[in-house]
């Protein structure tokens, strides 16, 4: 069984339940800025922190694209391989605007699952939320400390 | 949708007791074309019956039996009935537990003649 | 013999009671008149149904009429009553024997020499079961002390019924088998490969019939290429396929489970 992780334990639960209904390989909950609050299935830091950067990369490319095209950011993306695909949708919670990244095989799961179990994610995820606070400045010394406490969260350390 | 598969559609769900019918793309578990009575979800059924029939599909060339070509989930209030339509597609009816499911069979393959 | 025969019947009419079905029913029995045999027999088993050797007349009664599954179920309420039944075992063995599976009749026959080591028929079997002597029709022949103590009927969850070997397999909700086996139409056994993937079968259907709002599943059937399946939950943590060529109809096939599942939640009864 995927194993999940997660920096803001609030989002624990709704991914535990999204990785078990979808099937997922991998998943990544991060914000638009690529900050991770929980993984599914990654072994490996790197992996993580590439992932979340790519993805949010990604995400930002297309709402750029879709802005240009005159029409509201798109609700998902979906990337489709030999043996596997990659998603990616954004959504807005009360802690903000979220970003979820999720591999999936395809003789395990499929699209559909993934889109299917996704609206209920979404739904969990916006009652656990935290209400959004005050935001706090970042600092770079914080930053780097708060970085590698989130990397020991994320595998388990 | 072309008038070919929205007609096969049309006469699968005249079957007394049929309360929906649809054309599913079966690696991706989405929607191509679907009639459906109110309170029927079209991703639901297409995501979860494309999941069935995948796993169905793998049970059965393992027993020898070749390739699923009719299935009947038979539930405590209705039914899914499902034919491949071709390797991508899959056409899908959802039912009342007392459906005539001879007659919804039959017209699942015509559907899947015309889908195809 | 026809004279007895019209002696018990007059009997039997004057007191519908009476025991004396049992040696009316055994003479129609050895005079091959199966319909009227079964129907004193039936008879009887209205007015004594707890009688071990009424249950045991109507098991031989349907093993002459080659309904095998039926006389299991007989002979198996037979010794459900009487547990040192040596008709019922001798019985059971012809059964095991018939199906093929020689250890469990070799079983049952050791069973029944136990308790009566001075029965004649049962020396005899050993030598039909080995192959040196020719098995009459509808009796198991008498088998000599076996060297090992076997299992007792509990082992084989299907037995007596067609296709034990070859199409019905019994699951744990885990996906390991608790009993039965699959063979493909060449012969290649295939139990393990399928099992694997029925747990996922089922978790899907269950998952299928709950979000589309269709409550608890019941069954699943499909129809493949060159044969058919029916999938079913004989009780909440078990699950059962049964699979059959293409001469079975769907229909049909799902009769054959209903039955199939009556025998695994017997069995599953008796682990507990």
């Amino acid at each position: 069984m995927t194993t999940v992780r997660a920096v803001e334990t609030w989002t624990l639960d709704p991914l535990t339940t999204y990785v078990t209904e979808a099937g997922a390989r991998l998943v990544l909950l991060m914000t638009p800025a690529g900050q991770v609050l929980a993984q599914a299935g990654f072994s490996r830091a790197v992996d993580v922190m590439s992932a979340s950067a790519l993805g949010a990369a990604i995400m930002a490319s297309t709402n750029e694209l879709a802005r240009q095209m005159g029409q509201s950011p798109f609700n998902g993306l979906n990337h489709q391989g030999q043996r596997h695909g990659i998603f990616l949708s954004a959504f807005v919670t009360d802690r903000g605007p979220l970003i979820v990244l999720v591999v999936y095989e395809l003789d395990v799961s499929s699209l559909g699952l993934v889109q299917l179990f996704l609206e209920q994610l979404v739904a969990d995820l916006r009652a656990a939320s935290p209400k959004a606070g005050a935001t706090r400045k970042v600092l770079a010394a914080d930053f780097e400390r708060e970085l590698n406490e989130s990397l020991n969260t994320l595998f388990g350390r | 949708m072309s008038a070919r598969l929205v007609r096969a559609l049309d006469l699968i769900t005249r079957v007394r007791g049929v309360r929906g019918a649809m054309v599913v793309a079966r690696a991706d578990g989405l929607v191509v074309a679907e009639q459906l009575m109110e309170g029927i979800r079209g991703n639901t059924v297409a995501a979860l019956t494309a999941s069935l029939a995948g796993r169905l599909h793998r049970a059965m060339v393992a027993a020898g039996l070749g390739p699923s070509q009719f299935w009947h989930l038979q539930c405590e209030q209705g039914a899914v009935l499902a034919v491949p339509a071709g390797a991508a597609l899959l056409i899908v009816a959802v039912a009342e537990p007392e459906v005539n499911v001879g007659l919804v069979r039959l017209e699942l393959l015509r559907a899947a003649e015309a889908a195809v | 013999m026809s004279e007895d025969i019209k002696h018990l019947s007059a009997e039997l009419a004057r007191d519908p009671q009476s025991l004396v079905f049992l040696r009316l029913g055994e003479l129609l029995r050895q005079k091959r008149q199966f319909e009227a045999a079964a129907r004193v027999a039936v008879h009887g088993l209205e007015r004594h149904e707890h009688l071990a050797d009424a249950h045991d007349l109507y098991a031989r009664i349907l093993a002459d009429r080659h309904d095998y599954e039926r006389a299991f179920d007989e002979w198996d309420m037979t010794l459900r009553i009487a547990p040192h039944h040596t008709g019922a075992l001798k019985g059971l063995a012809f059964l095991y024997f018939k199906v093929g599976d020689l250890a469990q009749a070799e079983a049952h026959l050791q069973a029944a020499h136990k308790i009566a080591p001075d029965d004649p028929s049962i020396g005899q079997a050993f030598a039909v079961i080995r192959g040196e002597a020719p098995a009459p029709g509808g009796e198991p022949l008498p088998l000599p002390v076996a060297e090992h103590v076997a299992p007792l009927p509990d082992t084989r969850v299907f037995a007596g019924l067609e296709g034990a070997q070859e199409g019905l397999l019994l699951l744990d909700a885990a996906g390991l088998v608790l009993g039965g086996a699959l063979k493909t139409q060449e012969g290649a056994d295939v139990t393990e490969a399928v099992a694997a993937y029925l747990a996922g079968v089922s978790h899907e259907a269950m998952r299928t019939a709950k979000l589309l709002g269709l409550g608890g599943w019941r069954g699943l059937s499909a129809e493949g290429q060159s044969g058919h399946v029916h999938l079913g939950q004989p009780t909440a943590d078990s699950l059962l396929l049964v699979m059959r060529d293409h001469a079975v109809p769907l229909g049909r096939l799902a009769l054959l489970a209903q039955r199939a599942a009556q025998a695994a939640r017997r069995w599953l009864e008796r682990q507990q």
